[in-house]
């Protein structure tokens, strides 16, 4: 269902965004870091909702709030003459990369139980 | 929470970000388009920021000289002597090249021959007449004039008081812009003079071009339209 409903979205998305009007250059980069941080929120929402602890507020909340904030971070730093999206990038990548491990071993755990259940099943049978 | 309200809102947030990740993808690659992708990184910001920079100015410019085309007008609307002015500013600027112009005359194109080769050409010939050079666009150039040419554009390149026609190695440069063949000459003025003038037995075009298959066609049409001067006029030296 989730899975669906994420296909779905990327899918339409990716109709919609080839026939949008390219941005300026300048611009490119604070969409890339904010790109990054939506990812992050993405793959945060994903994890939560596997652990049963979804909650709308936070997630929409940190969808939009964390790609603002690394916006303005970024503008801060070429105002400033300092990388900051840099650092931006190393929290959000790592979290991402946190996120994706929970994800993995909940899948792996599901599908091995799943095994063991169906040679138990098996077993039983015989 | 229900698995269907949390379903769709993952969906709704993918569908965000698809659609600002296709728009990043397609801005990167356009950019690279511009400025390549084997340069120095900071370097092609640089290039594209002021390019960006120099598009914005360019707009605004246009922008400007409407408005200030539309204040004229106002002002010349009461006015019989500043009427005549705005006549005359008119016919001006389309003299100088910096306003689109239409009207009857001819188009010339002349491309290098393609069918020789270094090894295909003769002993005693040379394949450098077999190209069209800076010279031939000036020595074209100058005889339309001659023949009372108003307006002359080269591959869209509007000749103007301060053009210049010179080589630059494989290209030629006109308005210090890039040009090559095939290059379409557009002549605005009499057609009948100028298409006399040019085709005249003994002339540039005949002697010098058409026997070595440079010469791909002459037509007269009664509505060419040349664009105004891409560039800006600056006058530094001349008391005002």
């Amino acid at each position: 269902m989730i899975i669906l409903a994420i296909c779905v979205g990327c899918v339409l998305g990716a109709i919609i965004g080839i026939n949008l009007p390219i941005i300026p250059y300048t611009f490119s980069s604070y969409l890339a870091i904010s790109i990054v941080a939506a990812l992050d929120s993405v793959f945060g929402g994903i994890t939560s909702t596997l652990n049963g602890k979804f909650n709308f507020k936070t997630f929409v909340s940190g969808f939009f709030g964390n790609a603002i904030l690394s916006i303005l971070l970024t503008y801060l730093g070429e105002k400033l003459n300092v990388d900051i999206y840099i650092g931006a990038i190393v929290v959000f990548v790592g979290r991402m990369f946190n996120n994706l491990g929970i994800i993995r071993r909940y899948y792996i755990d599901k599908w091995s139980q799943n095994g063991k259940e169906k040679v138990n099943n098996v077993e039983k049978r015989n | 929470m229900n698995k269907k309200w949390i379903a769709s809102i993952l969906g709704i947030m993918c569908f965000i970000l698809t659609v600002a990740v296709v728009t990043q993808y397609k801005t990167v690659k356009n950019a690279s388009q511009i400025a390549g992708t084997n340069i120095n990184s900071d370097l092609k910001t640089e290039v594209l920021k002021w390019k960006e920079k120099y598009e914005d100015i360019y707009s605004q410019l246009g922008k400007s000289k409407k408005e200030l085309e539309d204040v004229r007008e106002i002002a010349s609307n009461n006015d019989s002597s500043s009427s005549d002015l705005q006549h005359q500013l008119k016919t001006l600027n389309a003299l100088i090249g910096t306003t689109d112009v239409q009207g009857q005359g001819v188009i010339i194109t002349i491309s290098d021959n393609n069918s020789i080769t270094s090894d295909t050409v003769g002993v005693l010939d040379n394949i450098n007449n077999y190209l069209i050079h800076d010279r031939d666009l000036l020595i074209l150039v100058n005889e339309a004039k001659n023949a009372g040419a108003e307006a002359i554009s080269i591959n869209d390149e509007r000749i103007i008081n301060t053009t210049s026609i010179t080589c630059d190695g494989n290209v030629v440069l006109v308005n210090d812009n890039k040009i090559s063949s095939p290059f379409v000459i557009k002549i605005i003025g009499s057609p009948e003079a100028i298409l006399g003038a040019i085709n005249r037995p003994g002339g540039y075009l005949r002697n010098d071009l058409e026997p070595y298959g440079l010469v791909n066609s002459v037509e007269k049409k009664d509505n060419i339209s040349i664009s105004k001067y891409g560039g800006v006029i600056n006058y530094n030296n001349i008391e005002k």
